[in-house]
């Protein structure tokens, strides 16, 4: 349009003899309007502008950009903050990469597409991270160096057991224990065993927690955990099959569930429904009978810099201060997020999320390699062929081992 | 053709390109691509379906859902319209009341079955309260969730099929079921040999949208069941897309959708094809 403009303009003029000027005056409003609105429409950024997309939901995204506006005042650089679900920050990511330039300066991504999104964002030196490197916890940073560091912890995130206090009293410490609340309260223990991710995550830390490695198929944590999955299935919620996050936590309000595990975002849910934290509590995951202490799985956001960043200078400023220590105090305090600085306490006086508080020492990472997709679709059928397929535990196991290593 | 008609079809050639042609085509290619080695063409997505359970279970789905979905509601709206043709009190109000189903827009109903379907939900309540026992509605891949699901569909979009059958009823010249009943015949005769006869055109409209439309069911079955509890094809290419982020698994998927509503759709295509061409 702006080549064309110009030229249009001088024929025009030519045509027209004396009128040249004026004619060209006009012609740069109507280019400079044109440019104006192009800019708008592509949603074009100044240079002083960085465009962060984060996970955030609506109820956190106003705490979050009064934090935010804290970093425009001090170094003078706007921050435009787009809300978007982690598996849409993915496929942007992924469409600028592909498209070779884009305008996403910062992004934060789930833990679990961390390795899905390698290719698509930029290696980070120690040194240009700073000082919030050396605060943050050494298990968070190592399961964003991924070929280099190229993810850094932005909240932290885990499972523990949910469960309704108001019924159980006091929660089932043992698999024993929930073995025996299954068999008194059959169909009102759940698992998030729809085929996703958070299936694996829901049996990971059985498996961890027997012991297992959760990379292989044929250790004898596995076997015991899912031992212990083939027990439990004709007590479980027949719509465990279908449970994902929220429809699991629905069940669980509408009075349908007894225990299940999820993310700490449930007990804002329960409490808001007036269910947390008398009826519905938090609390650590119960222990195998032979294995080490209960693991859970690492999840969270995670801030990256996309490859064909913009300004990635500023990003990295914008970075440091979100990783600051006065700025996660925040977050964890008005938000309720975990925080991965080994500097901020998580107990914020909440008695909400003490279950959670009590599993922070025990946060495993999901297995780091390039298969993990693979490996946690193979864990996910294997669960599914015990529980509601009735498969025997071995039989599913040694099948799924052999998936893996065909 | 005439220039200025090139002219006028051109925005709507672009938008159909831009917005219809392109992303099936760019669709396809995702389909016939290996995402793992980039390789074009392939047939790795749709190796990667004949291997899992669950897209056989929704192809399953996408037969039986859509077959029952109209078979129930072509029934259902044939009755109430036969029924809301005859004279008495009320019948307006009635059939204001029939349509209603279908105003309602489609998050907020079936948000409302799903609590109505739910193990402790509205309907099992009212079960309780008569003395019976709850029924598991919803149980995944059981038979009762594929009823309750056709169920909820077919109170959603009867009133579909009933407006449409409505209205041919009701062009029906009623001097010839006067003359048929002079002749002496009966009620059932004078619907078989009469009504239904004129009806036809009507039917095989009905039946032919519904049947495409209850092709790409979607959201009844996901909302209510999940995709694993009822799963079909749309839901199963979506599950692929959102929780496992294979977009070639899910464009193969939605590749053999399009091909499977093709296959389904074309005989009754060739006959409404067949009935415009008779009345011509």
């Amino acid at each position: 349009v702006r080549a064309a403009i110009p030229w249009r303009a001088r024929n025009h003029a030519r045509n027209r003899g004396g009128e040249l000027e004026g004619e060209l005056r006009q012609i740069d409003y109507v280019r400079g309007a044109i440019a104006i609105a192009l800019c708008g429409l592509a949603g074009c950024t100044s240079d002083n502008t960085l465009t962060f997309a984060a996970a955030l939901l609506p109820g956190e995204l106003s705490v979050y950009r009064a934090v935010v506006d804290d970093f425009e005042r001090r170094e003078g650089i706007k921050v435009d903050i787009v809300a978007q679900q982690y598996a849409d920050i993915r496929r942007a990511l992924a469409a600028e990469a592909i498209a070779g330039s884009g305008s996403l300066d910062l992004v934060e991504l789930d833990v679990y597409s961390l390795p899905l999104a390698v290719q698509d964002v930029a290696v980070l030196r120690d040194d240009e991270v700073g000082d919030p490197l050396d605060e943050l916890s050494a298990a968070a940073v190592r399961a964003g160096r991924l070929d280099g560091l190229r993810f850094l912890p932005h909240r932290l995130s885990w499972q523990a057991l949910i469960y309704n206090h108001a019924v159980l009293g006091k929660p089932p410490e043992t698999w024993e224990e929930v073995l025996a609340v299954a068999r008194a309260h059959p169909q009102q223990i759940g698992f998030k065993a729809a085929l996703y991710e958070g299936l694996t995550c829901d049996v990971l830390p059985f498996v961890w927690s027997a012991g297992g490695s959760g990379e292989s198929f044929a250790d004898a944590g596995a076997h015991e955990a899912f031992r212990f999955f083939a027990q439990l299935a004709p007590y479980l919620h027949a719509q465990s099959a279908t449970f994902k996050e929220s429809t699991i936590a629905e069940a669980m309000a509408r009075g349908e569930l007894l225990l299940h595990l999820n993310w700490p975002f449930v007990m804002s849910l329960y409490a808001s429904q007036g269910l947390a934290p008398g009826t519905i509590r938090s609390a650590p995951l119960p222990h195998a009978p032979s294995g080490a202490a209960p693991a859970t799985v690492l999840g969270g956001g995670y801030l990256a810099i996309p490859r064909k960043a913009p300004q990635r200078q500023k990003a990295l400023r914008l970075t440091r201060f979100l990783l600051s220590r006065t700025t996660q105090l925040r977050f964890n305090r008005e938000l309720g997020w975990f925080s991965p600085r080994v500097d901020i306490a998580d107990d914020n006086g909440s008695p909400l999320l003490s279950g959670f508080e009590a599993m922070r020492d025990r946060i495993e990472s999901r297995p780091e390699r390039a298969d993990y997709p693979h490996l946690s679709r193979l864990w996910q059928r294997a669960f599914r062929a015990v529980v509601f397929e009735h498969a025997d535990p071995g039989e599913a196991l040694r099948k799924a081992q052999r998936d893996l290593q065909g | 053709m005439k220039r200025v008609d090139v002219v006028a079809i051109t925005p709507l050639l672009a938008f159909l390109v831009l917005f219809l042609v392109y992303p099936m085509l760019h669709a396809i290619g995702m389909a016939f691509t290996d995402g793992t080695a980039g390789q074009f063409p392939s047939l790795e997505n749709f190796r990667s379906l004949w291997r899992d359970r669950l897209f056989w279970s929704a192809v399953l789905g996408n037969i039986v859902l859509p077959v029952c979905s109209v078979v129930v509601e072509l029934l259902l709206g044939l009755a109430l319209a036969l029924l809301l043709t005859q004279q008495f009190r009320g019948r307006r109000a009635l059939r204001a009341i029939v349509i209603l189903p279908f105003a309602i827009p489609e998050i907020v109903f079936l948000t409302i079955m799903r609590y109505a379907f739910a193990p402790r939900g509205y309907v099992n309540a009212a079960l309780l309260g008569v003395g019976g026992a709850p029924i598991d509605w919803l149980r995944p891949g059981s038979a009762l969730a594929y009823a309750t699901v056709v169920a909820a569909d077919a109170w959603h979009v009867t009133p579909v099929v009933f407006l449409l059958l409505l209205a041919a009823l009701t062009a029906i010249p009623e001097d010839i079921g006067e003359a048929a009943k002079l002749d002496g015949a009966g009620g059932w005769a004078r619907f078989r040999h009469i009504t239904l006869p004129l009806l036809q055109p009507a039917i095989v409209a009905a039946v032919l949208l519904r049947g495409l439309d209850a092709l790409r069911m979607f959201s009844t079955p996901l909302v209510l069941t999940g995709v694993e509890g009822v799963p079909v094809l749309s839901s199963y290419a979506y599950h692929q897309w959102s929780d496992y982020g294979d977009d070639g698994a899910a464009a193969a998927a939605a590749v053999l959708l399009a091909l499977l509503s093709l296959f389904l759709s074309a005989p009754l295509l060739r006959r409404r094809v067949g009935a415009w061409e008779s009345v011509r």
